[in-house]
């Protein structure tokens, strides 16, 4: 199956799609399958990372692993039970309805095995609260384009804190003009604007709540 | 001191535009309505209700602070912005979006891959005339007269917008923005169809970018030159939209094929007809500055926003090309007036050395 892996991260999508269906048709474990498609994603990432791939090769694959999950998903119902990596809220904050940024990351940060809960754009604090509350989440992620969502994103991050949550969730901003001074002054625990880099930050997290 | 006048102001532009010394950098916030009306506790959802009164606001702010060295105050008609910009769905704060929310964009997908063989067959006007009044839901011969009675009236408020700036001895540059084929089609196919039509169907982008650039260079012309005035009194710019095609989201091959061709010719048309190019790069686009070295030098500047690294650019584009910018958002708005200066400070004495610079925001 490693040729799956290959394709994915070779951007093949016709043949990701066969391969796929052929391995389902085959009685192969889609748990098996997803995990293929993850290596091959890992291999994107790491493409990105040297400098061989750009964002338009993170929505490609994106799009062809979220393709190939269309067929594999339905078949793994209670498989999926406990292989979640964690949870997490994501979303673009309030007053802001970029989401382009914000889905490519969706997409890896579900490639990667995380949980994700996607609030959409334009999140008022008590919206990413509530889901925080109802999920059990332990990571929350904002999105924002623009310079109010400065203000919204520190907004929120107030709002996880007089819910009683912040000791137990870690928060990372990200947006084209998040900086270090964006990530101070919001009280996040970090930023980025580098959806591979966002990822990694992401499991990181995870470590250190474990 | 010499008193500043429009001569003195307009000399110093031109000489880093020319990347010729001048007495000092020259400066250009580039202000619109949005932060003039913050400041003042005007909602954004107030400026689009009552435009005049916000506009007058702009002027208060621009006086408040002091002024700077060229305005910004010269746009397209809304006929031409049909053609020259995107056709997305627009949010308007107290309508679409919340009272004081900032005017955004809505990204959904407005052309489809069908359409790409109607702008092949029509061209890229014609298929606009078409597309536009179904794309706002209006009947095709009402909303092309209504337009067309529009542009005189807006023409007008142009000349009326340059008069007033010159009679207050600040040099305006302007004449209104066109997007370049490619960011035409990633906004209005959407980001993530475009990059999949580049991956599946590059052979027709391109056939689609060709039957689109003359129209674009066409209208953006004839748009400039409708203002009429002296060149003098102005300095007539296009400033073209470049964010999408950087090495942010391609490599340099989708560049080289589907970007830089195009950014060159309506560039070098543009500056044929005195029509100064600002080009106008949104995202990192750091990679991508060793290939202005192909615009004509001292022709055209660029205005970059922070995220491509603007030390490297003037490594590369010293004594080729003016930049302009860029100090970030971030900095700007959560920065201490300390942490402001010295960063001005350092643009002026690195980008601003040997000429070749505009401070700005980013």
């Amino acid at each position: 199956m490693a040729e799956l892996a290959d394709a994915l991260a070779g951007l093949n999508e016709n043949q990701v799609a066969r391969l796929v269906q052929q391995e389902l048709d085959a009685g192969t474990d889609p748990m098996s399958i997803l995990e293929e498609c993850r290596k091959g994603m890992d291999i994107v990432g790491e493409r990105y990372k040297s400098g061989e791939y750009f964002l338009s090769e993170l929505i490609v694959s994106g799009e062809i692993f979220k393709e190939a999950m269309k067929v594999v998903e339905p078949r793994l119902h209670a498989e999926r039970e406990g292989q979640t990596l964690a949870k997490m809220v994501l979303g673009t904050v309030k007053g802001d309805i970029h989401n382009i940024g914000k889905d490519i990351v969706a997409l890896l940060l579900k490639a990667a095995g995380f949980e994700v809960y996607d609030l959409g754009i334009d999140v008022p604090p008590n919206a990413f609260v509530d889901k925080l509350k109802e999920t059990g989440a332990p990571i929350l992620g904002m999105s924002g384009l623009l310079t109010p969502s400065f203000e919204s994103m520190r907004e929120t991050v107030k709002a996880v804190e007089a819910a009683g949550l912040r000791n137990r969730v870690k928060i990372i901003v990200g947006g084209g003009i998040v900086t270090e001074l964006v990530k101070r002054h919001t009280g996040a625990d970090a930023f980025t604007d580098d959806g591979i880099e966002g990822v990694e930050i992401c499991k990181r997290f995870v470590r250190e709540i474990k | 001191m010499t008193a500043e006048n429009l001569a003195s102001r307009m000399a110093r532009v031109q000489a880093a535009i020319r990347l010729e010394q001048s007495d000092r950098t020259p400066v250009s916030l580039m202000m619109d309505y949005k932060f003039p009306c913050r400041y003042k506790g005007v909602t954004q959802g107030e400026y689009f209700r009552n435009r005049r009164a916000g506009n007058q606001l702009v002027i208060e702010v621009f006086d408040e602070l002091g002024g700077w060295d060229m305005v910004q105050a010269i746009t397209s008609t809304t006929r031409d912005r049909d053609i020259l910009e995107a056709p997305m769905r627009i949010k308007v704060p107290g309508k679409d979006i919340g009272e004081d929310e900032v005017i955004q964009w809505e990204e959904v997908e407005v052309l489809t891959e069908k359409d790409y063989d109607k702008i092949i067959e029509k061209g890229w006007k014609k298929f606009i005339y078409d597309f536009y009044p179904r794309f706002r839901g209006w009947d095709t011969g009402e909303y092309h007269s209504r337009m067309e009675a529009r542009a005189p009236r807006e023409i007008e408020q142009q000349r009326q917008a340059l008069k007033f700036w010159e009679e207050r001895e600040y040099p305006v540059f302007g004449g209104g923005d066109v997007f370049t084929p490619l960011m035409m089609l990633s906004c209005c196919r959407t980001m993530t169809k475009f990059t999949m039509d580049l991956h599946r169907i590059p052979d027709k982008v391109q056939a689609v970018m060709d039957a689109m650039v003359d129209d674009l260079i066409e209208v953006s012309i004839a748009g400039v030159k409708a203002i009429g005035e002296s060149p003098s009194r102005w300095i007539p710019t296009k400033l073209l939209v470049l964010e999408r095609g950087g090495c942010f989201y391609y490599p340099l091959r989708i560049f080289e094929r589907f970007e830089l061709p195009y950014m060159k010719k309506m560039v070098e048309a543009f500056i044929v007809e005195g029509i100064t190019p600002i080009l106008h790069f949104d995202q990192d686009w750091t990679l991508n500055m060793p290939y202005l070295k192909e615009l004509p030098q001292g022709e055209c500047f660029i205005q970059l926003d922070s995220c491509t690294d603007i030390f490297k650019a003037k490594e590369v584009l010293r004594g080729h090309m003016c930049i302009m910018g860029d100090v970030p958002p971030s900095l700007l708005s959560l920065g201490t007036p300390q942490e402001v200066e010295d960063y001005c400070k350092k643009l002026v004495d690195v980008v601003g050395q040997g000429s070749g610079f505009i401070l700005g925001v980013g």
